[in-house]
């Protein structure tokens, strides 16, 4: 009794301490560090861990090679749990303790829309690796280096009517957060630029469900030929394992980047008639091409795996310090802020469109994504065409 | 429609073999076991470990994970017979919350959220019947529940283990004086569900969401099918579970209803206990 | 002190603070459900969730009266829904309360993923009230809010329903015996957590202004009430200690570089821990204090009135309890005092009959299966008696008192109280109408003092000065002791106490005086004679010791195998044949 009455001194005794020690707020001077920050989920049950480890690499590569004119770059990473609350306090200890010029790498279920008022108010600009929910794309304060599932899905749309020539094209979405409406948008997108409609759209696929077989047989016996999911990757493993266990071998799988993984392929032997992804970055599944090699080469060395989420941490690094490299004067985080601003397209092999930041009031200026498929009983993703698909403006 | 109420048979079939489990374990032990389902999904997600990462061949990791299943759920049954021996269903049963969150969130841990690549050990349509698919999952998933509550009933009634776990759960005290082993057998009835619902979810998981959360979770359709059997009948739990994948199924195909689809477990629970506690009862220990 | 914190914290940390009141809240509200009312409730994020969907919504619809009226609103919302999802469970013991709630939390949380919180489509924030719109003020709001709640809940557990909580999570027999709906102090207890819920829930809605279903998950809730029941946050202290562990634990892993997922780990093991030794640091904590206390005024507050105790009690004829004795044991027969005015004269003008029948049981035949345990029964208690009832172990006197009070609805037979028909009536009615019962078992609530549970018990209100008359009239401790220092003996005083203080037309004691000594024993016989002129009650008192039921009971009815053997004042039945054969080869000697 007596041990745990210390062991709550030495709770409270803790508190106090965290509490003194986040009150010290450190100046910038010329030689102290660029503080950098991203907020991630990484704890739950669904994380994206690789891009901020991916941005991590980045920035001590550089930071080894001198960094920024003998400034090291700080970067430090934040686990938002996927509550918003978490993320909220991360945002505020980054940005009112720890002085952060600017977010980077960052990859979280809820962060962009949890924080885009304060980011507004504290005039910091974020660039997420991956943007994962609506926030990331309707911010003034965020651009993400990825595409995004929204326009992802346009994609995965058009190249499915367009190239692949499918129709009775039926979309199942798992509508987790407020992204509705965005994947509305998206569909909308597609009719605009094809003239065509989905066969039938299903909202009501639950976000980890134990068993997707109804939702599967449904689409079955409504005929449809394709199936167009924005699941995330567990949840595709069951859908395709479902409509293998119903027999229905003739469907044509529209996903999207967030089931292009080695884990998956090696989950899925019987794709059906193919499972074709619009990837966001070039595929990184091919280990002979240059246009990867600098970034495949930094993650074997670090040990970090190889996916379109570390694409992405990779890329919003490197967009950031492009971006501080144009600096004159003292990085502070409005001359960053600035500097982003007036940044002049950058063209990078491993994106199909250049990126750019800009004063608009909101950001998705990627629109190009490489086609890449799965076939059945090959357990890998190949190329599935020799560039990026656009959708037509 | 029919179709769709199949499609739910594998589904039911999980959620009946796990509800027998529940309904043994209320039975003999005096605990619903919230983390019934959780010592199954960690055993099949270790036999995923040892198959993709130690190389072992698939029978052989199955048949360690499901073993370590036991292993658990029998450390946990421990836990329960040594401090816990003479406190409330009620204590005992919010023990095993313990578990089943530290469960989940180590799995978390170690195995990662990323799907398991779990190798089918089944799959395929079994057979088709009027134009409806019936899956081999679902055959063998429906054959497991019902062989489940049949052995059970019968190692109940026919057995000399079963009299002595039946005098252990009814005159606890008698049972002790005439020298029955309490704590051995009710470690074993702890380790016997362990094993069963690990080979239920190593059988489901690969056709199925197989992430820590979806498969710990199956613990409410369960105890919705268990309920049915008011904890007590096999038989009627195996009834109960597959009711509720078959309706769960059918909502599924009726847009308007989708919604529902997510409380159809929670209204199954509601309206059994509104149904079984209609009378008051007034319990004789309090 | 919030404002302090509210100024000295850094931003970061003011909204961490925050995340704790807010849990603090949900705790304080948890405590009461599973700490006080012993049940398992394992979807109070799910009615925090209630709250704060209910708070966006009257955000997006513009509502008037602002933040607080919202929050408000949330807290109520929360506890109808908490009243919806208990209803089924009411009559239910914990488990089924668990299914019930985790079935309830698994669904809402698919649910809310899908129709997700009224304005976060379109990104609206939710507005906090214009005094407190900044981290900081919003922090010194929340303490506020958090201040509030305390406040409410530690006047509840001091109210009447507070004391229906604990008293039904000790035993729900008990509870009804004395007249308390055990459905309503269960649903009671249920609606105020879930109330609870909501309100942090809303003030988590106003803390991130665009509240996630993420913060609501089923896991997040079986973390919480694992909290709650390893540090007891029944008590309010607790809760906010509870709180703070909530976002320091997370908070020290990020320290240290730990993964997250830890935390529900530690929280998971340490549950597992506190719920087989079933102990909580809150109480420890408590019990470390009270007996410090303790040993600087071990006597402080037990002026036992009853002065004339160079009592029978031998030394060590009672166990003693732990404080070293803080109550003497009784009072010589012949000194017994009656209490002074108002208990005695409040019954007289009670208008209850001074003549005829109390109570008038016919044909009552309870039957176990093949077994009659009471076979066509025919007892009638005059007004203003004692009436013994006695006979041999298995006779069926114990299940007599069941049937009489209602537990037993399978009992066939006619009933009734001071003309009234019991036929159908619950025991928690029965017991309103004026028929109370003690019992063999310890049915006493140990978290109560003596004073709370007298007060609970007697159903009316009773004045300091009435309290400590009744009390003293038995020799019971003062009304500041804890029951749970109070010996078995003891306990039962002090239930027949408080049952006297209820002043019913019957009073139905069973073995009132096992545990006492045999002097004790004669002193309370002595006390029970005067309650039909003192108090206008009338009595039955089970009891084994035939001196003291000669003494005391001028009727008596003697059961035997299930049947009456006799009935009718003492000395005819004591003369009776059947009953003198009946008793043969007993150790006392008629």
């Amino acid at each position: 009794m007596n041990r745990r009455v210390i062991g709550v001194a030495a709770l409270a005794a803790a508190a106090l301490v965290l509490s003194g020690c986040g009150g010290a707020s450190s100046s910038s001077s010329s030689n102290s560090p660029i503080v950098v920050g991203s907020i991630n989920t990484r704890s739950g049950p669904a994380t994206f861990p690789e891009a901020s480890q991916a941005a991590a690499a980045v920035f001590d590569a550089f930071n080894q090679a001198g960094g920024l004119n003998g400034r090291k770059i700080d970067y430090k990473t934040f686990d938002d749990k996927g509550d918003p609350a978490t993320a909220s306090a991360s945002a505020r200890e980054l940005v009112g303790s720890d002085n952060a010029v600017a977010l980077a790498g960052s990859a979280s279920l809820l962060e962009c829309q949890v924080n885009q008022k304060y980011y507004e108010q504290q005039k910091i600009l974020s660039i997420p690796g991956i943007g994962v929910d609506p926030g990331c794309f309707n911010s003034p304060n965020i651009s993400p280096a990825n595409l995004g599932p929204y326009n992802d899905m346009a994609l995965t749309l058009f190249y499915g009517s367009e190239k692949l020539n499918l129709d009775k094209i039926c979309v199942l979405l798992e509508i987790a957060g407020s992204t509705r409406p965005a994947y509305q948008g998206a569909i909308d997108t597609w009719s605009k630029a094809t003239g065509k409609k989905p066969f039938y759209i299903d909202d009501t696929v639950q976000v980890g469900a134990s068993d997707f077989t109804p939702y599967i047989v449904k689409a079955k016996n409504a005929g449809c030929k394709s199936v167009a999911i924005n699941a995330i990757e567990p949840d595709a493993v069951a859908q395709v394992k479902a409509a293998n266990a119903q027999g229905w071998n003739d469907v044509t799988w529209l996903y999207l980047t967030s089931v292009y993984s080695d884990n998956f392929a090696k989950a899925v032997s019987n794709a059906g008639s193919g499972i074709y992804v619009p990837a966001e970055f070039y595929p990184f599944t091919d280990a002979s091409n240059q246009i990867n090699k600098e970034w495949r080469d930094l993650m074997t060395k670090n040990n970090i795996p190889l996916t379109s989420f570390s694409q992405g941490g990779f890329l919003s690094a490197k967009y950031l310090i492009q971006a501080l490299q144009g600096i004159k004067g003292d990085v502070t985080r409005e001359s960053v802020t600035k500097a982003l601003h007036e940044l002049q397209p950058i063209q990078n092999p491993m994106v199909g469109t250049p990126y750019t930041f800009g004063t608009a009031s909101t950001h998705a200026n990627n629109t190009a994504a490489w086609p890449i498929k799965l076939a059945s009983g090959t357990n890998a993703w190949q190329s599935s065409g020799s560039d990026w698909i656009k959708l037509p403006q | 429609m029919l179709q769709g109420a199949l499609a739910g048979l594998a589904a039911g079939g999980l959620y009946a073999a796990l509800a027998v489990c529940l309904t043994l374990m209320s039975r003999l032990v005096r605990v619903v076991n919230f983390s019934q389902a959780a010592t199954g999904m960690f055993g099949a997600f270790v036999a995923v470990w040892l198959v993709t990462a130690a190389g072992l061949p698939i029978w052989l990791g199955s048949v360690l994970g499901i073993l370590l299943a036991g292993a658990l759920s029998a450390a946990i049954g421990w836990i329960a017979a040594t401090w816990l021996s003479e406190a409330s269903t009620t204590a005992r049963s919010a023990m095993t919350v313990g578990p089943l969150l530290l469960l989940i969130s180590l799995s978390f841990i170690l195995f990662g959220n990323k799907p398991q690549p779990f190798s089918p050990i089944l799959g395929g349509p079994a057979f088709e019947f009027g134009g409806v698919v019936v899956s081999q999952v679902t055959v063998v998933m429906v054959l497991l529940a019902v062989v489940v509550a049949v052995a059970v009933q019968l190692i109940l009634t026919k057995t000399a283990v079963g009299t002595q776990l039946r005098a252990l759960s009814e005159r606890p005290t008698t049972a002790e004086l005439l020298g029955i082993p309490s704590k051995p057998l009710s470690i074993a009835v702890w380790a016997a569900t362990g094993v069963i619902s690990a080979i239920a979810i190593v059988i489901v998981a690969p056709s199925q969401s197989n992430d820590a959360t979806s498969l710990a979770m199956l613990i409410v359709p369960a105890s919705a099918a268990a309920l049915l059997g008011g904890f007590t009948r096999p038989g009627l739990a195996v009834v109960g579970g597959l009711a509720l994948g078959v309706l769960s199924g059918l909502v599924a195909q009726i847009e308007e209803v989708a919604l529902i689809r997510n409380f159809l477990p929670f209204l199954f629970i509601v309206v059994l206990l509104l149904w079984t506690q209609r009378k008051e009862v007034w319990d004789s220990a309090r | 002190m919030g404002y302090v914190l509210s100024i000295s914290l850094s931003g970061y940390f003011v909204f961490f603070a925050v995340s704790a009141v807010t849990a603090a809240i949900a705790l304080l509200g948890l405590g009461i459900v599973t700490g006080s009312a012993g049940m398992i409730a394992l979807c109070q994020l799910t009615f925090a969730a209630v709250g704060a969907w209910v708070v966006s919504l009257l955000n997006v619809m513009e509502a008037p009266g602002g933040f607080i009226v919202w929050l408000v609103a949330g807290g109520i919302a929360a506890g109808a829904a908490g009243i919806l999802v208990g209803l089924p469970a009411l009559r239910l013991r914990g488990v089924n309360l668990a299914v019930v709630t985790l079935g309830f939390a698994a669904a809402a949380d698919v649910t809310l993923q899908q129709i997700q919180f009224p304005g976060s489509k379109d990104g609206i924030p939710v507005e906090r009230p214009d005094a407190f719109s900044d981290d900081r003020q919003f922090f010194f709001f929340s303490v506020i809010v958090l201040v509030v709640c305390a406040l409410g809940v530690f006047w509840l557990q001091r109210s009447r329903w507070g004391a229906s909580w604990k008293s039904v999570a000790f035993s729900e027999r008990g509870t009804a015996a004395v007249g308390q709906s055990v459905r309503t102090a269960k649903l009671t207890a249920f609606a105020v957590s879930a109330a609870l819920g909501g309100v942090s829930g809303g003030l988590l809605a106003g803390q991130v202004q665009l509240p996630f279903p993420s913060s609501f998950t089923p896991i997040q809730s079986l973390a919480l009430y694992v909290l709650a029941v390893m540090s007891g946050t029944q008590l309010i202290d607790m809760a906010v200690f509870g709180g703070i562990m909530w976002v320091l634990v997370p908070e020290l892993l990020k320290r240290f570089g730990i993964p997250q997922d830890w935390g529900f780990v530690i929280f998971g093991a340490l549950g597992v821990q506190a719920l087989t030794s079933g102990t909580n640091l809150g109480e420890e904590i408590r019990n470390a204090w009270w007996k410090r206390r303790g040993r600087v005024a071990p006597r402080s507050g037990t002026t036992a009135p009853v002065e004339a105790a160079p009592a029978s009690a031998g030394p060590g004829a009672r166990g003693l309890d732990d404080r070293g004795g803080t109550h003497d044991g009784g009072s010589s027969p012949a000194a017994a005092p009656s209490p002074s005015s108002p208990l005695a004269a409040g019954t007289a003008g009670s208008g209850r009959p001074a003549h005829g029948l109390a109570l008038a049981v016919d044909h009552l035949t309870v039957q176990f299966g093949a077994l009659k345990a009471l076979d066509d029964v025919n007892v009638e208690v005059p007004a203003g008696t004692v009436m013994g009832l006695i006979g041999p172990n298995g006779a069926g006197k114990s299940t007599f008192v069941d049937a009489i009070s209602g537990f037993l609805p399978q009992a066939t037979g006619t009933m009734s109280l001071g003309g009234t028909p019991l036929k159908g009536l619950s025991p928690t009615h029965r017991a309103r109408l004026g028929l109370r019962r003690t019992f063999q078992q310890d049915r006493v609530p140990p978290s109560l003092t003596v004073g709370a549970y007298v007060r609970f018990v007697a159903r009316r209100h009773v004045s300091d000065a009435e309290l400590a008359d009744v009390l003293g009239f038995f020799g019971c401790p003062s009304a500041g002791t804890r029951l749970s220092t109070a010996d078995i003996g003891t306990r039962r005083l002090i239930e027949v106490a408080a049952n006297v203080a209820a002043k019913p037309s019957v009073l139905v004691l069973d073995e009132p005086a096992a545990g006492l000594s045999h002097e004790e024993h004669v002193a309370l016989g002595e006390r029970l004679r005067t309650l039909p002129s003192t108090y206008g009650m009338s009595v039955v008192l089970i009891e084994h010791d035939l001196d003291l039921v000669r003494a005391v009971c001028s009727q008596l009815t003697v059961l035997d195998f299930g049947k009456v053997l006799a009935s009718g004042p003492q000395d005819e039945v004591l003369a009776n044949p059947a009953v003198i054969k009946a008793y043969m080869g007993e150790t006392e000697m008629l």
